[in-house]
């Protein structure tokens, strides 16, 4: 009972926070960002705009009315409902939905594999080398590490695709797969989509695979100085034991915490590689639609990374309820 | 042997069955799907691109890709003649005038099908016209002259009627308006069909020799070949546009085989390539002009007397000393425009002079404003812009302020910061300083609208026929496409006058008129002419360099009228697909089934657990 109140208790907890966060940017993106999307379309287009036909335009893009209230009725009500209408600038007149999950998919293929990979490699080899401190793996482990996680991903990124794409040619230089130029099936087409994503996939892991393994690393050391590991050798547990039942556990708590909060930035590190390898998911969506005030296609990708944060951050807490017994029974 | 064990080694067998499954099915797969010899596969020509794909609309094309796929959809009633650009037989195959040169007789071609079989007549063209005048559509629109058409008809299925109220060569500049098919179309309310995104509805159905047959969008787009083209078969299958985020990556690919062809290489990357004279099979090949780059006054004054409509309804901020033709001058003598072309645009390019690059109707300047420090200094002292306060900076006898200028530059652009710096260098010479701020197209643009600068650099790609730029420098097109707001009578006079002109040599004189007008009263500053950059696979495709248009210096591909798409074949016995690139499936199936033996030990492993996890030493 206590579980699943837990557990309600959080959910509850995600949508308010989702509501304020879609507040908090939608105001944000209508009265701080410069650039009219009206504007910026009859500069493009032109032609023969006359005033009325360009109020006219304003008025299907729904940007004549007050921006508070009704402006923001309208966004709450198409968020709610997935109803986001149609593309202004990027793709005009094709529905955002459609767009949207055209590319979802591809971005949390790769966002899962390479951050599971990530947090699973980062964590063991933390572990490791807080458990065996100071030998050469755990230094060697440790000098890698601060550089990948000093290093900005994108440029990680472009340092493979010039190794392994440009030099080497075993990659190739961007994109999702071959079609239509190919036209694989079955496994032939996962190994071509394998191909194309290996980079990108390998750039998000290394990139974040530092951190974590830091976190762990600290987290563990920090654990080994309590007096209960003390006690547990005192005691005559064994050694790996030590390390497994006592240590380990209490020393994933901070690490879990840390590693949701990451998360937000992992969202941010693949949009700069998804552009650097031209890897057609959410990332690069949003990109081009910042850039172009396309505020129906924004309104969606806002969505996907506020709900894809909360989600991480949900997952987090459950995590760290079932690691510690103290906070479920709170 | 414990449970634990056992349990490992069951998995791990497990595991190498799946592999091995795996890898056969991969061969078997990759060997019967993948690029094999020549026969086998489409013909496909590949190409890469920079800029995204955002409408197939016919009336709402804008971009260069845009209009390369609607070009190979679509036909149009005349086509852009292969040399010249001027108007050649398309739809129509032959046209005549009447004695009143107020009616245009078109006589249609019968061979030319629709794409989903039906033939194309007259009535469609007409249907075409007609809604584009009567929704007012896009910017094909001027082209049917709205002002000086009476009725567009078809009298029979192969015959065109077009009725001016005044004498007008527009029908034959070419008109640049896409036919579409009447009977998918006929009875749909306007506003449905400017909305409409056409691809996503099916309604891609045009006359021209590919058809667009797919898209993922930001990916890629196929355009299918039309075998029953009136102007004959294509000879490749597909043509095939992959869209990628940078320039670095594309030109990898054209190098590793994965694409064919780029018309958008960065200038570094295009004079790299030519550098390496052939290697990898890669031809640069540097083309027309096809654009210039300008740096444009903000030129509305809302208190002058005949000031644009909209810039009297807006107002602006624009510094009123720019107002001085004398300053604007000073500052064009001030520029040195071969260094422009020599050191920004790297040899891609010449000096730039009037709005009008196309050979065709280019005027050059008799008297061309030479690149002169001292030159423009004097021009300065004369007028009575003297330092007055010994900062280096020139003052206006008649406000005493400094003159100091904000210049906007776009962030968007290749090279337009670079432009801005050397431009900003030389005006500190002559006592002018100017305020770079580097923007974004967005924020420009709004800048713009509000009239709310001092001086910006931007370009433009005009049409082959020059109406449309000339356009931009008339008083009604300030607050839609006017750069400066520039309102000149007279300039608005030769506008109509050009358009009704009652023969050509009567149209080239007033065109080279308007351009020695702008050219005087420098409501910008042309900067350079670009020429168009291409990069292609010639050890693989043939057909292209005979093929260019316009003559003798064209582009290889993405033609206005797309004469290319219908002569590109493979050289010799290539072989036809190009590969994907990467390691090999079966190596695939090597990582996966390692990954999984990893993850089968592990869980093994840590399943092999004693009853007392307390265990003593």
């Amino acid at each position: 009972m206590g579980t699943q109140r837990y557990l309600l208790g959080k959910v509850v907890q995600l949508v308010i926070t989702l509501f304020f966060v879609l507040t908090f940017t939608f105001f944000l993106f209508h009265y701080f960002m410069p650039g009219d999307p009206v504007r910026t379309f009859l500069k493009a287009a032109g032609a023969k705009y006359t005033p009325a036909q360009a109020e006219q335009l304003k008025h299907e893009f729904g940007l004549d009315q007050p921006i508070f209230p009704n402006q923001y009725v309208r966004f709450l009500k198409e968020t709610a409902t997935l109803h986001m209408g149609a593309s202004t600038i990027i793709y005009p007149d094709s529905s955002v939905t459609s767009i949207f999950w055209s590319r979802v998919g591809k971005s949390l293929i790769l966002i899962t594999t390479s951050t599971i990979a990530s947090i699973v490699i980062g964590v063991a080899m933390g572990i490791y080398g807080g458990w065996r401190r100071g030998g050469w793996v755990d230094n060697s482990s440790m000098s890698s590490s601060l550089v990948l996680y000093a290093m900005p991903e994108f440029v990680l990124g472009m340092i493979l695709l010039l190794i392994f794409s440009r030099w080497l040619g075993w990659f190739p230089a961007g994109g999702y797969d071959g079609a239509p130029v190919t036209q694989y099936t079955g496994f032939a087409h996962f190994a071509d989509v394998a191909n194309h994503m290996a980079l990108p996939w390998l750039t998000l892991m290394l990139a974040y695979l530092g951190e974590f393994y830091l976190l762990m690393r600290s987290s563990l050391l920090d654990v080994l100085g309590e007096e209960y590991i003390t006690l547990a050798r005192a005691k005559g547990v064994r050694e790996k034991y030590v390390l497994r039942r006592h240590a380990v556990r209490n020393a994933l708590l901070p690490t879990v915490t840390l590693i949701a909060l990451s998360f937000g930035f992992i969202l941010g590190g693949v949009i700069t590689v998804e552009i650097v390898f031209s890897y057609p998911g959410v990332g690069l969506l949003s990109y081009q639609a910042l850039r172009a005030r396309d505020f129906p296609v924004l309104q969606a990708t806002f969505l996907f990374a506020a709900v894809a944060v909360l989600i991480a951050n949900l997952i987090a807490d459950l995590t760290y309820a079932y690691l510690d017994p103290r906070v479920r029974s709170a | 042997m414990g449970a634990g064990r056992r349990a490992v080694v069951v998995i791990a067998a497990l595991g190498s069955f799946l592999a091995v499954s795996l890898a056969g099915t991969a061969l078997a797969q990759s060997v019967g799907s993948s690029a094999g010899p020549s026969n086998s596969g489409p013909i496909d020509f590949v190409e890469g691109t920079i800029a995204d794909l955002n409408t197939v609309n016919p009336w709402k094309a804008l971009t260069t890709q845009e209009y390369e796929v609607i070009g190979m959809n679509f036909d149009m009633l005349e086509n852009f003649d292969k040399a010249n650009l001027s108007a050649a037989p398309g739809l129509a195959t032959s046209w005549t005038q009447s004695p009143d040169a107020l009616t245009w007789t078109f006589t249609i071609r019968g061979d030319a099908k629709w794409q989903d079989g039906q033939p194309v007549t007259a009535d469609d063209i007409a249907y075409t016209y007609n809604t584009t005048l009567q929704c007012q559509l896009g910017n094909s629109l001027d082209y049917l002259v709205p002002d000086y058409t009476k009725s567009i008809e078809a009298t029979s299925p192969t015959t065109l009627v077009w009725t001016m109220n005044t004498p007008n060569t527009a029908p034959v500049r070419p008109p640049w308006v896409y036919i579409v098919p009447k009977h998918i179309w006929d009875g749909k309310p306007c506003s449905d069909i400017k909305k409409d995104p056409f691809f996503d509805n099916g309604k891609m159905i045009g006359s021209g020799p590919f058809q667009m047959t797919e898209w993922v969008k930001g990916e890629s787009w196929t355009m299918t070949a039309n075998k029953d083209y009136w102007g004959g078969a294509p000879q490749i299958d597909r043509f095939i546009v992959k869209h990628y985020n940078n320039a670095e990556a594309m030109v990898t690919a054209l190098k590793q085989g994965e694409i064919d062809y780029t018309g958008t290489p960065s200038i570094a990357l295009f004079n790299q390539i030519s550098q390496e004279n052939g290697a990898n099979g890669i031809t640069a090949h540097l083309g027309p002009t096809s654009g210039f780059d300008q740096m444009s006054f903000n030129m509305c004054d809302p208190s002058a007397a005949d000031a644009a409509p909209y810039c009297k309804r807006t107002g602006g901020t624009g510094n009123p000393i720019l107002q001085d033709v004398t300053v604007r001058k000073a500052i064009e003598m001030a520029i040195d425009k071969q260094t422009l072309v020599d050191k920004v645009l790297q040899g891609t390019g010449s000096i730039g002079s009037t709005i009008v690059p196309w050979p065709q109707y280019h005027l050059d300047p008799p008297d061309a404003i030479q690149f002169s420090i001292s030159g423009a200094n004097a021009l300065l002292d004369q007028a009575g812009y003297t330092d007055t306060d010994g900062d280096g900076i020139r003052n206006d006898p008649k406000s005493g302020q400094n003159l100091e200028f904000r210049f906007i530059l776009r962030s968007d652009s290749d090279y337009g910061a670079q432009l801005g710096q050397y431009i900003s260098g030389w005006l500190k010479q002559i006592g002018i300083k100017t305020i770079n701020t580097v923007e974004t197209t967005n924020k420009l643009t709004n800048d713009w609208y509000d009239n709310d600068y001092d001086m910006y650099i931007w370009g433009w790609y005009p049409d082959p026929d020059p109406d449309f730029i000339l356009s931009t420098f008339t008083s009604h097109q300030c607050g839609s496409w006017s750069d400066t707001c520039y309102s000149n009578p007279e300039y608005d006079q030769m506008y109509k006058a050009q358009q009704t002109a009652q023969s050509q040599q009567q149209r080239v004189d007033i065109i080279n008129q308007m351009q020695q007008k702008i050219y005087d009263d420098i409501p910008e500053i042309v900067l350079e002419y670009n020429r168009t950059t291409e990069l292609y696979n010639s050890a693989k495709w043939a057909g292209l360099e005979d093929n260019q248009s316009p003559q003798p210096e064209g582009t290889l591909w993405s033609q206005y009228t797309p004469y290319s798409a219908l002569t590109v074949h493979l050289r010799g016995n290539e072989a036809a697909s190009t590969s994907s690139g990467g390691i090999p499936a079966i190596a695939w199936v090597g990582i996966i089934a390692v990954v999984g033996i990893v993850v089968a030990g592990v869980i093994g492993v840590s399943r092999r657990r004693s009853a007392s996890d307390e265990d003593m030493a």
